[in-house]
């Protein structure tokens, strides 16, 4: 299986630089002083709801479980708010539900804004409203269609 | 942080507006960035804590409502339940493992309210002593055990 998170590039780009830096420059690399200090953040990551880690300390399991969530996630059906159903909110945000607004439908038929559920999803695969496990109900869609 | 604000703004006008019965919010305690609440509580009616006044405080970090709030109760009457440490910790499932963000402060009054009106008999949780002079300040960093779910 590939690794499908996100890995920061400035890696290998930080690199680079310093190995060019040494050799065309020589010696007068050391005015330049260290290099600067590893800035960007690893993104976060929540392998449960109650634990926050960058994406550099995660155990294999926990890659391999976000991973697999990141996938499912993108499985999970979407679109835009055409208002047919009307006078709902995304109970996450509070918001109303506006005519374009992106949501997704999670398979026990709750919907939420994307990026609301996206983020949660990250963190717990259930949904917020009936708490029903989503890959659970997801395999069963799949069994009965 | 700045839909935390804004779900935290709908959420104080609708308890404001029409609160479950027994509960306000203090609104003198509400904190500018909204991150802090003290929402008074009654005993409900017919139950052992009846005529008692709690007060419960909120925490929200910026990363709610995925995150939960931090509840403890405060203040000088902390109800004496099994489930209830006498530093005000709550043992409660929905403040940590069980949270969704589609649960609320009107819903995690509500719930609170339930857990002492189901109560029958008025004592202490039977590690109380220990847990008080060992845990945390913030609940939500204690590793809850939840094994009763009668009262």
């Amino acid at each position: 299986m590939g690794n499908c998170l996100k890995t920061p590039t400035a890696d290998d780009i930080s690199l680079l630089h310093e190995g060019r830096a040494g050799s065309e420059t020589g010696d007068s690399s050391e005015n330049l002083g260290p290099p600067p200090p590893y800035q960007e953040e690893a993104p976060i990551y929540h392998p449960t709801p109650n634990t926050a880690r960058p994406v550099t300390q995660l155990t294999e399991d926990e890659q391999i479980r976000i991973a697999q969530r990141l996938g499912l996630i993108q499985h999970l059906p979407s679109g835009v708010y055409d208002g047919s159903k009307k006078g709902r909110e995304c109970v996450i945000c509070m918001n109303d539900f506006v005519i374009g607004d992106p949501i997704r439908l999670l398979p026990c038929c709750h919907i939420y804004h994307k990026d609301c559920i996206d983020d949660w999803l990250m963190r717990s695969f259930t949904c917020p409203s009936c708490m029903e496990p989503v890959d659970a109900a997801l395999l069963t869609t799949y069994q009965t269609n | 942080m700045a839909s935390m604000q804004k779900r935290l703004q709908k959420e104080l006008l609708a308890l404001q507006k029409d609160p479950p019965p027994g509960v306000r919010v203090d609104e003198a305690s509400v904190t500018k960035s909204l991150s802090t609440w003290q929402v008074d509580m009654d005993g409900a009616p017919g139950t052992l804590f009846e005529g008692e006044k709690f007060q419960l405080l909120f925490k929200f970090g910026p990363r709610y409502p995925f995150d939960s709030p931090q509840v403890v109760f405060t203040g000088p009457n902390i109800p004496v339940h099994p489930h209830v440490y006498s530093n005000g910790h709550i043992c409660l499932s929905i403040l940590t493992e069980d949270w969704s963000p589609a649960l609320s402060v009107q819903s995690v009054c509500l719930s609170i309210i339930s857990m002492l009106s189901s109560c029958k008999e008025k004592k202490r949780p039977p590690d109380n002593n220990f847990y008080v002079r060992t845990c945390s300040k913030n609940p939500k960093k204690t590793k809850w055990w939840y094994h009763d779910d009668s009262v």
